[in-house]
């Protein structure tokens, strides 16, 4: 007989539906006194909604018959004078047979697909992560070094640096980049916005590859000198490959942070996720929705990320 | 091959001045084995640290087959290639193959190509008896195991020198023996050697000359049939009582 047993895992496992079960009729309540009306329906035309293309007659004449052909239609166009008639294909004709059309008068439409503004909003937000956020590493990289260098002038540099960025706030920083450098440099508002946030990140990831690089015991690069290799070759392939590996986890994080504060260089009339959703809401009125949505989105970019690099984790394990 | 006149060298910090090495000369003739032996703290790893510049000193002359350490045109990197080092806590790369952490060097130093830097390799992990093992991680294999391929690796420079601070200090009794093995065969083949050990069988079998250093000075220097039997330093023969 075991002196100590288990206690049971089920009572605990109910209670956390029971919670969830609570919240989400608390949600629904709550929309109900405000007398909002969901309207989900509308939220799919903002990833992709099927344009109108209309089509023209080329030549003015009579429409002398329509055939269908598979999904769309054939319209027959007659000349008015002599000459041979002219065949247009339409998805949905606009005109019945007999009517008479003028030179370049619409037909009829074909539909086709187009990228919605969420999807447009999804993307400029990953691309403008994804450059930041390896600008930003390459930064930090040289910060890194600098703030561990014996040269006191480097030293000082990445201090003040760093100590600039983390004490002051990202929204500030933008404002600053777009509207005081950016009108000195006359830089693109795209570009304004990477470059403040590649320098924000630039500054934790430097204070994270320090502490990585430090992490590394010295008889590493002891070894490494007493074999003769210079100080520069030491740190290329003993310290930071091995510094790599430990900061990996911190540095995901700071990856995963940098997606979520993109969100601000919307204030720069970026059209980022966040702005698109601004302003689909503009036009829509499905505000919860549509917030809803965009926290999803961003959800799902953050995980795909995080898993992403869990598996990189998991790879360069092999020499544990 | 190695000649150090005068060497000082002083840690200064938290208010206290430890004089690691205090005024140091001595010679080490080409192909001469010698032991340094002395208590804990008695500045053996710092000597053996400025003998190949891994240590900055404050004063003094060390001269490694001909070429002064202190003077400033002195290429410290092209020295310690010549010098091999092997440490008490193996030092080995984690992050490399057994076989990477032998060619490494070889190709990034020497600039020899993959396929000869992966041969010598081999002869070497052969010759210390672990050719088997040169697929694995470092943190697969035994403290033993781990130190001869640190051997291997140092072996691999073709350096002129070799120092060995405490090489099986940190390994279980069992595994002694394999790296002594090792070592003995270096020495017998005309390897330059200083070595700080605890072990005193292989002090007597091996070495040309034992120093013996307390509060970094060397108190004696002498044959080891000498040193063992009859120790002049009254500090040296307590210290003999204690580890014989
Ligand atoms: N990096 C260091 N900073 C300050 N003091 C040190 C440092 N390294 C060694 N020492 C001091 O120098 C003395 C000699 O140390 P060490 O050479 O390691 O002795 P041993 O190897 O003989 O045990 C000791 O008193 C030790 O505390
Ligand atoms: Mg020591």
């Amino acid at each position: 007989m075991s002196l100590k047993r288990h206690p049971a895992q089920w009572p605990w496992h109910g209670l956390l539906v029971l919670i969830l079960l609570g919240l989400a009729i608390g949600l629904w309540v709550a929309t109900k006194r405000v007398n909002y009306e969901w309207r989900w329906e509308r939220v799919p035309q903002y990833f992709a909604y099927r344009a109108e293309a209309p089509q023209d007659t080329p030549i003015s004449g009579q429409v002398s018959a329509i055939a269908p052909e598979g999904r769309s239609h054939r319209l027959v166009i007659t000349p008015e004078g002599s000459g041979p008639p002219v065949t247009v294909t339409v998805e949905q004709a606009q005109v019945a047979v007999g009517a008479t059309v003028a030179e370049n008068d619409t037909v009829g439409v074909n539909f086709e697909w187009r990228v919605g503004p969420l999807t447009q909003g999804l993307w400029v937000t990953i691309w403008i992560s994804f450059v930041s956020g390896f600008v930003g590493l390459v930064i930090g990289l040289i910060t890194g070094l600098c703030r561990i260098s014996k040269n006191p002038a480097l030293r000082g540099l990445a201090v003040l640096y760093i100590e600039l960025i983390r004490g002051t706030p990202l929204l500030v920083q933008i404002f600053i980049f777009y509207f005081f450098i950016g009108t000195v440099l006359n830089l693109d508002r795209i570009v304004a916005g990477i470059g403040a946030l590649a320098l924000f990140v630039g500054a934790y990831t430097a204070e994270i590859i320090r502490a990585g690089i430090q992490s590394i015991p010295k008889g590493q690069s002891e070894a490494a000198r007493s074999l003769g290799m210079s100080a520069a070759e030491t740190m290329i392939h003993i310290v930071l490959p091995q510094a790599f590996k430990r900061v990996l986890p911190p540095l995901a994080g700071q990856f995963i942070s940098l997606i979520k504060d993109s969100s601000l260089v919307s204030v720069i009339a970026i059209t980022d996720l966040t702005k698109s959703g601004r302003e689909i809401i503009t036009a829509s009125f499905a505000t919860f929705e549509i917030w809803f949505t965009v926290a999803i989105l961003y959800l799902l970019v953050t995980s795909v990320l995080s898993q992403l690099l869990f598996w990189l984790e998991r790879r360069f394990a092999r020499s544990d | 091959m190695i000649k150090v006149t005068h060497l000082i060298k002083i840690f200064e910090g938290r208010g206290q001045v430890v004089r690691a090495v205090d005024d140091v000369s001595t010679q080490v003739a080409k192909g001469e084995v010698v032991v340094i032996i002395g208590p804990s703290g008695s500045g053996k790893s710092t000597f053996l640290r400025c003998l190949n510049g891994l240590e900055e000193f404050n004063d003094g002359q060390v001269v490694i087959d001909g070429i002064d350490l202190t003077e400033s045109k002195t290429n410290l990197n092209a020295v310690r290639r010549e010098v091999g080092m092997v440490f008490q806590h193996f030092n080995l790369f984690p992050h490399k193959t057994v076989l990477e952490n032998v060619t490494l060097a070889q190709r990034v130093v020497r600039k020899r190509k993959p396929a000869e830097a992966a041969e010598r390799a081999m002869k070497l992990l052969t010759k210390v008896g672990i050719a088997e093992k040169a697929q694995e991680y470092p943190s697969r294999l035994s403290g033993g195991q781990q130190q001869r391929v640190a051997i291997a690796r140092a072996l691999a420079m073709d350096p002129k020198v070799m120092l060995f601070d405490e090489p099986t200090s940190a390994l279980d009794p069992e595994m002694v023996g394999e790296v002594l093995d090792v070592m003995k065969q270096l020495a017998r083949e005309g390897m330059t050697m200083a070595v700080v050990t605890h072990e005193m069988g292989f002090a007597r079998e091996v070495a040309d000359r034992v120093m013996f250093m307390d509060a970094g000075r060397i108190l004696e220097d002498a044959p080891p049939a000498q040193f063992f039997t009859a120790p002049k330093e009254p500090r040296a023969q307590t210290f003999l009582k204690q580890v014989l």
